[in-house]
């Protein structure tokens, strides 16, 4: 189908300031949708109070406007402007929740405006945990046992039902703000007080916890036609329990077999049709548990995220860009893809690569606060690596992140080294404090990793006490023995060196 | 010295596939990185580049997206039978000239999206000009790593090795490292001292503004003043140099940057428990100590200059008092309460700087402004250097409406201002403020208050013509949006609990908030200071006084404004429960005085006609040009 002629002037929500949760990805993001629509023949409106941006650059939109972020003032701005349609899925959770809140509020109606990319009822179908719980198990799909509350009386209600340790997250916040993970009931009643302060609307989502499963997430896309292509598959390291934002993550998906995978992929298309995203992309998040293979949905972004920008970074295919013309009317059929000039975008990318991003946490800024992983974002940034086997990837990824690190450890950094024990008993409390590390995830935790390896713990009782796959972990092992055979190389220089 | 045996070079090249750096082979070998570098290319273990192509090769691929990786050679037998090595690099060059720019890579706090920005800008002039741009950068989340914003992109970590092999591929006519922050800084020395050429400023010059004695001595020659100060490497000598200069003293390690552990430390007590607990200080790493300009107003000044002529791009005085991390402070542009002779200073000395530091691009410098018999509008003290794009590039492009980055970028390839139209410092005609953002949510356990090490992760702009319109919506933009004045029988309280010093500048304030007919809620002291201006208060327990206290009231949604100065150095844990139960009810705050008297201002003027007026950036343009 051909763009939209009806359409002349569509006004773009940004992510405002960068904060935990919500980092430049947006205006990555934003710059494509603006440029995508721009280079349609569109005359675009932008709406962002983030001066930093390229994005709100005066040659990037026809009516640039740096001003807050709140119903009130992008009101203002669609009433001074009058576009025939809003954009709200490129600018992140709270370009999406100020479209929401105009939507419901009755202004973009009283305006005529549009709201294109997603409609209303499919944001508040994958937003709101009910109607998503609801979506999910109309299509046979599993989520996490638990429920909505809104008082402390209903939390404790799912006490029986979830059990702990039991996952709490508000609805409607960035980066997981508010969520945390409790282990008993006086955690469960203060993160619950907590939660109901900071979720907007006061909602809470109570689950069991899937601790310790492989979490994935898909990226997919849909167009008008009800086509539908997933674009990447991302496997976290770190299992479920660490906020994907604080995971190591992979892409693509290394521990899958194929059936696995291929079900996962039926899901997601499953999942995008029923909530209803017409057009544009969406992130969503399975868990797996790894004993039995049972697979539950945790969550989709019915909108452009920050796992799409490391997908579209990492496979090449611009999904904001495409999200954008999606939106005015196009098939993914009808658009070419950049790079090859010669297939569609609705050829489903393929990588013969390995990407990893790891996260950079800023934790000495903070004195008090404590250094450990949760469900609530705490890291600032993020590098990605490509190479062409895992290995490869995380060691430049970690040469990435210039924390003072070269690879994975024997840069003369460690912390921690063999050498520095010599008795039992000095082994004893290294070997302690180690497992302590690796077990509770923290920003330090892949190197302990290495620690954990070089005392002697085996690849299995490291599974045992991350629940990361073993697969990964004979990757480290491998690093190790490389670095060991460097190290046998001039310490016994006629030992001829394994390949 | 490692034999280059078969079995070795096999392993090399093992060790590479695996991803190892050259850093972590030179330790195991106990050679240098360079030396590794050199054992490689003897060796031919070498990188190649590969194009993401998002079909695995199946397709012609035309977008120039590029990583490295070790491939093993395939074996091409040559005439005399030997072998020689064949691996496949990807990539395509146009003939053009070609200029590197080096990103930033990971956020973190203190180099974020601003320097994207910059580099971003750099990539867009520079191939505008008909250069081809190459964009090196790690980080996933940026513009600058989108495909199409440069003409070759490589996703590389941003270290010596892997900058050295883009360098070596691409053969640049430069390598632009003064827009990437502070990573391709720290890089610069090493890089020309490896042969390969810097655009723009020398990092020579870059460098020499770290050196304390040796740029305390180019400022003296200059005549221009910088706050008196010493080093120590025990506390012995760090209580003779803060005796010399006079309490309060800004100290810090001389080895780490961004304001991380400094501190301003009030007495000899403070400064003695700074000294113990800090760093191993060192002759070579010493306690740096600087007479700390109580109640001075900050300024940060952005320039260009392309070595012969220095142009202030814009000057913004900050609403915080100095002490407080310029990232983490408000700042506004044009300056509010400058008076002419001090911004002319300010200006006669940027530009001297710049000339003199031979800076050829961007150049920050910080200013303080510290009232004084001698001269009552103020003394200009300079407190900070950076020949390089800083932080505030950006706002300042966008309050004036020139270019900054994108000129800069063109002025490191040889066109001066006068060519690319800038001559003069551009006139601003309305009032753009700059507030930052703080993570202190995602923290639970941390004292939310500004100081002087940067904890902000973002910012945002309000532009309106008056000033206090525009500082009211960057606060409605930074999520904490001002409570507008109580109507007519509806109650809003604001909290007022200042230490002794702020007592009297806490007066005016509070009659004005009384006059908006906000109802007020003190601790004791503040509250008898009130009552004694005949300003009526309610007297409200501290959090061990009793209950409800004001903890309680702040969580029962009853405050709707919080001003509250930190009572002493070390925060006390009343004050910080305060603080944070602000922070997670939401509630706007300030922390200084400086910021209390804006918010107050900004509260004023919140029901005028014009606090909800929104206008286009390109139309403000207009107005600066003076076409409207």
């Amino acid at each position: 189908m051909p763009k939209r002629s009806d359409l002349q002037k569509i006004a773009i929500v940004g992510a405002g300031p960068i904060v935990i949760g919500q980092a430049c990805e947006f205006d990555y993001s934003g710059t494509q949708g603006c440029k995508a629509l721009r280079e349609e023949g569109y005359e675009v409106v932008l709406i962002n109070s983030n001066p930093a941006t390229i994005m709100t650059d005066p040659e990037m939109g026809d009516h640039t406007y740096i001003e807050p972020i709140t119903p009130e003032y992008v009101a203002e701005v669609l009433r001074r402007e009058r576009p025939q349609a809003l954009l709200p899925t490129l600018g992140g959770q709270t370009g999406l929740n100020v479209s929401v809140k105009l939507a419901e509020a009755g202004v973009l109606d009283e305006l005529g405006i549009e709201l294109i990319g997603a409609k209303i009822g499919a944001i508040q179908k994958a937003e709101d945990r009910a109607l998503f719980k609801e979506a999910m198990e109309r299509i046979g799909l599993k989520v996490p046992r638990g429920g909505i509350a809104h008082t402390l009386e209903e939390a404790l209600a799912f006490v029986p039902e979830v059990g702990f340790p039991a996952i709490i997250r508000p609805a409607f916040t960035l980066g997981g703000s508010g969520g945390g993970i409790a282990y008993n009931l006086e955690e469960y009643k203060n993160l619950i007080l907590w939660g109901l302060s900071v979720s907007p609307i006061s909602e809470l989502l109570i689950e069991q916890s899937v601790l310790g499963w492989k979490e994935y997430e898909l990226e997919v896309m849909r167009d008008q036609a009800d086509n539908v292509v997933i674009i990447c598959s991302i496997e976290n390291f770190d299992p479920m329990g660490v906020h994907t934002g604080d995971s190591i993550t992979v892409a693509p998906a290394q521990t899958l077999t194929d059936r696995e995978y291929q079900v996962m992929r039926d899901a997601s298309i499953a999942i995008i049709r029923e909530i209803g995203v017409e057009t544009g992309g969406s992130n969503i998040q399975f868990a797996v548990n790894p004993k039995n293979g049972e697979m539950v949905v945790i969550e989709m972004n019915p909108r452009v995220s920050r796992s799409s920008a490391l997908a579209s970074k990492a496979t090449g295919f611009p999904i904001a860009k495409l999200a954008a013309k999606l939106a005015v009317g196009y098939t993914l059929d009808e658009l070419p893809n950049d790079i090859t000039r010669e297939t569609p975008a609705s050829f489903e990318p393929t990588i013969d690569y390995c990407v990893v991003k790891i996260p950079r946490w800023d934790f000495r800024k903070f004195p008090g606060a404590e250094d450990i992983l949760g469900t609530q974002m705490k890291s600032v940034g993020e590098a990605m690596s490509i190479g062409r086997t895992f290995k490869e990837a995380l060691q430049k990824g970690i040469s990435s992140l210039e924390i003072g690190r070269f690879g994975f450890g024997g840069d003369g950094k460690d912390s921690w080294s063999p050498a520095m024990v010599q008795t039992e008993a000095e082994r004893d409390l290294s070997r302690q404090e180690i497992i302590q590390k690796i077990s509770r995830p923290n920003s330090e935790r892949l190197f302990y990793l290495r620690y954990a390896l070089e005392i002697g713990l085996s690849v299995e009782e490291v599974h045992e006490y991350t629940g990361i796959d073993p697969w990964f972990l004979r990757n480290l092992v491998e690093i190790l023995e490389c670095e060991r055979e460097l190290i046998r190389a001039v310490s016994e220089p006629t030992h001829a060196a394994r390949v | 010295m490692i034999e280059l045996s078969p079995e070795n070079i096999a392993l090399l090249w093992n060790a590479k596939q695996y991803g190892f750096s050259d850093v972590q082979i030179a330790r195991r070998w106990n050679l240098t990185e360079l030396e590794v570098r050199e054992l490689r290319r003897r060796a031919g273990v070498w990188p190649v580049f590969k194009l993401v192509d998002t079909c695995a090769a199946e397709f012609e691929a035309y977008t120039p997206y590029y990583y490295s990786t070790y491939e093993t050679p395939s074996r091409v037998r040559g005439p005399e039978g030997s072998f020689s090595p064949f691996s496949e690099s990807e990539i395509r060059k146009s003939g053009r000239p070609t200029v590197i720019i080096l990103g930033g890579g990971a956020n973190r706090i203190g180099q974020g999206i601003e320097f994207d920005y910059c580099c971003c800008h750099a990539a867009f002039a520079l191939r505008d000009a008909g250069y081809d741009t190459v964009m090196v950068n790690s980080n996933p989340e940026t513009v600058s790593t989108d495909y199409d914003t440069s003409t070759r992109l490589y996703f590389e970590p941003l270290t010596f090795e892997n900058i050295l092999n883009v360098v070596e591929v691409e053969d640049p006519i430069g390598v632009i490292v003064q827009f990437g922050g502070q990573t391709p800084l720290n890089l610069a020395l090493k890089l020309e001292a490896a042969g390969v050429p810097i655009l723009g400023t020398s990092p020579k010059s870059i460098d020499c503004t770290e050196d304390r004695k040796f740029f305390g001595h180019f400022l003296n020659e200059m005549g221009i003043r910088q706050p008196d100060g010493g080093t120590a490497t025990d506390f012995e000598e760090a209580v003779e140099v803060a005796r010399r200069i006079g309490f309060p003293v800004l100290v810090r390690p001389s080895f780490v940057l961004g304001g991380r552990a400094m501190e301003i430390v009030y007495d000899e007590d403070s400064l003695r428990q700074y000294v113990a607990r800090a760093v191993e200080a060192s002759p070579e790493r010493p306690i740096l100590i600087d007479r700390f300009l109580d109640d001075a107003i900050e300024v940060d000044v952005d320039a260009i200059c392309d070595g012969e002529r220095a142009v202030i791009g814009g000057i913004m005085e900050h609403i915080e008092q100095a002490g407080i991390h310029s990232g983490d402070s408000a700042c506004v542009l044009p300056p509010r309460t400058l008076s002419d002779r001090v911004l002319a200073e300010i200006r006669d000395h940027t530009k001297r700087i710049a000339l003199a530091l031979g800076v050829k691009g961007l150049m920050n410098v910080q200013y303080a402004v510290q009232h004084c018999p001698e001269e009552p509008d103020g003394r200009v003290y300079v407190l900070e250097v950076n020949p390089r794009a800083s932080r505030t590039v950006p706002f300042v492009s966008k309050a004036t409406g020139v270019p900054l980055a994108r000129l800069a970028a063109l002025v490191m390839v040889g066109k001066s201002l006068e060519e690319l139209g800038l001559v003069e410092e551009p006139g601003v005609k309305f009032f753009s403020v700059k507030e930052a953002v703080l993570p202190f949510v995602k923290f639970r356990d941390v004292d939310p208050l500004l100081g002087p090490e940067m904890r902000s992760t973002g910012e945002v702009m309000g532009i309106s013509d008056s000033f206090a319109v525009a500082f009211g919506k960057a606060q409605a933009a930074s999520g904490s949006g001002l409570p507008s004045p109580p109507a007519e029988g509806e109650t809003k309280r604001a909290f007022l609990s200042v230490n002794n010093r702020h007592k009297s500048a806490l007066v005016p304030i509070a009659k004005e908030l009384r006059k908006m007919r906000f109802d007020l809620v003190a601790t004791e002291g503040t509250s008898e200071t009130l009552a004694e201006n005949g300003i009526e208060s309610e007297r409200i327990y501290k959090v061990h006084e009793g209950r409800p206290n004001i903890v309680d009231r702040i969580k029962s949604n009853e405050i709707h404004l919080v001003i509250n100065t930190p009572l002493g150095a070390a925060s006390k844990g009343d004050e910080r429960s305060i603080r944070r139960a602000v922070i997670e009810a939401g509630v706007p705050y300030a922390t200084t005085m400086p910021a209390a008297k804006v918010m107050v201002e900004a509260i004023r003027h919140l029901n005028s006609d014009h606090s909800k007026e929104v206008r286009s950036l390109q139309e403000w343009h207009r107005v600066n040009r003076g076409e409207d």
